[in-house]
């Protein structure tokens, strides 16, 4: 019967195979760290008066509103995610496939796109706006998004999609032996979710919890559209409104220990609990929904879908329409899109090769030093976009001018900036291989690079992918760095997004969202396809 | 075979390297690092390369930013000009050394009020913050200062921008050097208190809302009071140009303006360019795409918009707005203003 086992592990025996490849790990991080090191370079130059001032002033804001934030969202991010899941993983009903895609659809909508939908949804003349006034008369004044409960609802419908996809795929594991046992000891179902599914789950929430979070820690285009001061907005205005880099350098030097401080903490968590599960387990039929179930599903996921994607995207077209109608969509507008889509597949590609050494370095040796190098890895993520992007500039001109110029700057920036999302997809899809299975091949006579290649990484593909599409659709969204280092008159959809949204010229940043969209859709097929996200959790 | 990813790796980084610039440019064509929108900029560059011959490049951004890219880039830029539609900008390049100094006689028919003391930069169209008021409203007749907006009886009837918007600052900035710091920062005190936290990413939302009723006044730069009037002839909104009174210090301007990049290889290039938007028709097309004002004295605006010489304007240099901007963020932050 249980064909399915939890196993603890402790760190494997270090050999002497593992020093060119820790060599190549710190290679890596160090050039991820580079940004960083500019950032403390110029938070030296800040003197303590100065230090003093930006305390006094600005950090007992700052530090309450980040971090009440990152709460809120990971709060919404959960309740929308875990619920989700749970029914999708968990229930047979009708449309159930369907359902999974439009719950990670929301991905491929950037945050300055939400929140510039939205803020003009709730204009007065706005279809939302119309409805609220039509519905509760002209007095009762529109919502605000203008606030903390305004940034929290779009970073949630945002972000929540990560929460969805580890929850879903920790839920869709074969655990149920385990919970037909608690049941058979006399367990009541909420006492099986809570005391054998929770705990289960725990590492995926944290997973996906830890990815919203690095997320609202370095989102721009939300906050900075909603004027809500965390320290990512903040210390943009400190470089454009006073071109004061050192204090902006000062506040980036705190976020960054913050958002280290919090993944060494989910790290803890995570690392407490660390669960092998033997591929030969049973297959579960599900059960099936009954009717009633079935329609509270679709009214709870449909209602996540119309305000996560539905509402987006009927704007997107209503908006793309009329450009069409207008022939505003041409030659141009496909370079833009064709300009999007190269750096992405490079950045993408760029940022899986990178991250695999720190990954299984960490995987294999499972130390504090590889621990360490795993978390310096995760510094491009938590420095605000226009902080990298000042960073290499100045790196890249001072020692490698011989790189600038072309697309270089902007790759180094967009791998740097989203390695974590490959290391961490990476380094979980690691953690579940069984290290026996390496262990056997070596023992059969192959040597450590035939290991990798035809072992280890037929079986992290998944994990790969999921690293790639992950990067991919980050990229190909990101907006703070590339707006700086873009090669001269080369623009991405997401610079016309911006350039056309702040000229209020909606027809012309419609279809580039769109186009967004549309292109995100073949890899999120891909990854599911793949089945990637069941390796993703760990 | 123990150093393939090494290997694989150096190679890739090789490659990556070897991408070569995506662009080139050829010798006669000129590349702007521009912080205005495109559409105010596009047609008449489309209407300098059909007289020239020479191909622009709008490398468009925001105008911090590229100020910030132009400074670290120092001679490796590819920015031939920089383009940017506010003055305090300008400014700075200019005192950081960005720009290079243009022929006197190139910049002569512009008044000196519109440029760089040492020619390093050229304004090339103005606009004016005033007052949009509802016509049909209690206070139809009753504002002509900018001052009157912190008067209490305003209360949840005014609309502001954020104070992170470039022309409220510059706006700040005049009204500080003209009517005093003091004064200014008893204004400020006052709107904030009329506005309760809510204020606007767009000027065009505080034309919105006076012209809906739901506000009564807002400040605002002027063509965005026609644009809307454009859409909506009927609307019941004004534009007030304040203080001009006896005493009054006239309406704060802003200009948009060009430099030319220190590091251009393409000089002469780039002064033809600055000479076709100084010329009477280069400054006619530039300033009406947008109904902002000719700094050339001898072109006339969009016969829409009251004439320049029909009212007072602040006698305050351009070049002061970058100058004072630190001193306007402290007041502005020293009032805790949203």
């Amino acid at each position: 019967m249980a064909s399915s086992f939890l196993s603890f592990t402790g760190p494997l025996r270090a050999g002497r195979r593992f020093t060119s490849l820790g060599g190549l790990a710190t290679v890596v991080v160090l050039l991820a760290a580079m940004p960083l090191l500019y950032v403390i370079y110029n938070s030296l130059q800040l003197s303590t008066n100065e230090w003093l001032r930006l305390w006094s002033s600005r950090l007992p804001e700052l530090l309450w509103n980040t971090l009440s934030l990152a709460v809120l969202v990971a709060i919404g991010c959960v309740l929308l995610g875990v619920s989700s899941a749970w029914w999708i993983a968990r229930r047979d009903f009708p449309g159930r496939k369907l359902a999974t895609w439009l719950m990670i659809l929301p991905l491929t909508v950037p945050t300055y796109v939400f929140a510039h939908i939205y803020t003009t949804l709730l204009e007065e003349d706005g279809w939302l706006g119309r409805l609220w006034l039509g519905l509760f008369g002209e007095t009762t004044p529109l919502p605000d998004l203008y606030n903390i409960w305004g940034v929290t609802l779009i970073l949630s419908l945002a972000g929540f999609s990560y929460v969805f996809l580890l929850a879903r795929a920790a839920l869709s594991q074969p655990t149920r032996s385990l919970e037909e046992a608690a049941r058979i000891q006399g367990a009541s179902t909420l006492e099986v979710f809570w005391r054998v599914n929770l705990p289960l789950l725990r590492p995926a929430i944290a997973a996906g919890l830890a990815v919203v979070v690095l997320h609202v820690l370095s989102d721009f285009g939300a906050v900075s559209m909603l004027r809500f001061q965390t320290f990512t907005l903040s210390i943009y205005l400190q470089m454009s409104g006073r071109f004061d880099y050192q204090a902006a350098a000062g506040l980036s030097l705190i976020l960054v220990m913050l958002s280290l401080t919090f993944l060494v903490l989910e790290r803890f968590f995570r690392s407490r609990q660390r669960y092998y599960s033997a591929r030969h387990s049973r297959q579960q039929p599900l059960r099936r929904a009954t009717r009633l179930e079935t329609s509270l599903i679709w009214l709870w996921l449909g209602l996540i879908t119309l305000l996560a994607f539905g509402l987006p995207l009927a704007w997107m077209l209503s908006w793309s329409w009329q450009a069409w109608a207008e022939n505003l969509i041409n030659a141009e507008f496909w370079g833009y899109a064709g300009n999007s889509l190269m750096v992405a597949v490079i950045a993408a590609t760029l940022a899986v090769i990178a991250a695999f050494p720190v990954a299984f370095y960490n995987a294999r040796k499972r130390s504090v030093g590889s621990q360490t190098l795993l978390q310096f890895s995760s510094v491009g993520f938590v420095l605000p976009g226009p902080v990298i992007a000042l960073g290499i500039l100045s790196f890249l001109l001072a020692q490698l001018p011989f790189l600038y110029g072309g697309l270089a700057a902007l790759l180094i920036a967009l791998v740097i900036r989203f390695l974590p999302l490959a290391v961490q997809s990476q380094d979980a899809a690691l953690a579940q291989l069984t290290p026996s299975v390496e262990q056997a091949s070596r023992s059969l006579g192959a040597g450590p690079l035939e290991t990798l290649w035809h072992v280890i990484l037929p079986m992290i593909r998944g994990g790969m992918a999921t690293a790639w599409v992950l990067v991919f659709i980050d990229t190909l969204k990101e907006l703070p760095a590339t707006l700086i280092l873009r090669p001269t008159g080369f623009d991405t959809l997401p610079v016309r997004i911006w350039i056309e949204a702040s000229e209020e010229m909606l027809e012309l940043a419609a279809p580039a969202a769109l186009m967004l969209v549309i292109g995100t859709l073949p890899v999120l097929w891909i990854m599911m396809k793949n089945h990637a996200v069941k390796m993703d959790s760990d | 075979m123990k150093h393939i990813p090494a290997t694989l790796l150096l190679s890739l980084l090789a490659l990556v390297l070897s991408i070569p610039p995506l662009t080139s440019f050829a010798d006669d064509s000129l590349i702007i690092y521009s912080g205005r929108s495109d559409k105010f900029v596009k047609p008449v560059i489309a209407e300098f390369t059909r007289q020239t011959g020479i191909n622009v490049t709008l490398h468009t951004g925001k105008s911090t930013a590229l100020l910030n890219k132009l400074r670290i880039e120092g001679a490796r830029t590819d920015a031939d000009l920089f383009l940017s539609n506010d003055a305090g900008n300008l400014q700075r390049g200019s005192d950081w050394g960005l720009f290079r100094a243009m022929t006197p006689s190139l910049v002569a028919p512009i008044n000196k009020r519109y440029r760089a003391a040492d020619n390093t930069w050229v304004g090339l169209s103005a606009r004016a913050r005033v007052l949009v008021v509802n016509t049909q409203g209690p206070w139809a007749d009753k504002l002509d200062s900018v001052f009157d907006l912190a008067n209490p009886a305003l209360d949840s009837k005014l609309g502001i921008t954020n104070s992170t918007n470039g022309s409220y600052i510059a706006g700040v900035t005049v009204y500080m050097l003209a009517a005093g710091k003091d004064k200014t920062r008893q204004w400020l005190q006052g709107m904030k208190a009329n506005v309760h936290g809510k204020v606007f990413n767009k000027h065009r939302q505080i034309v919105k809302a006076v012209a809906s009723g739901k506000l009564q006044a807002g400040l605002v730069n002027h063509y965005y009071i026609y644009r809307h009037l454009d859409k909506y002839p009927d609307a019941p909104i004004k534009i007030v140009f304040p203080d001009q009174g006896k005493d009054g210090m006239g309406v704060a301007w802003n200009v948009a303006g060009i430099a030319i990049s220190k590091h251009t290889a393409k000089a002469a290039l780039a002064e033809k360019l600055v000479a076709f938007l100084t010329s009477t028709a280069g400054q006619k097309q530039f300033a009406e795409v947008n109904r902002e004002y000719p700094v050339r004295a001898d072109v006339a605006a969009s016969p829409m918009i009251p004439a320049a010489g029909s009212y007072r304007v602040a006698d305050v240099p351009m070049s002061a707005l970058g100058k004072q901007r630190d001193a306007t963020l402290d007041l502005i932050e020293e009032v805790g203003m949203p």
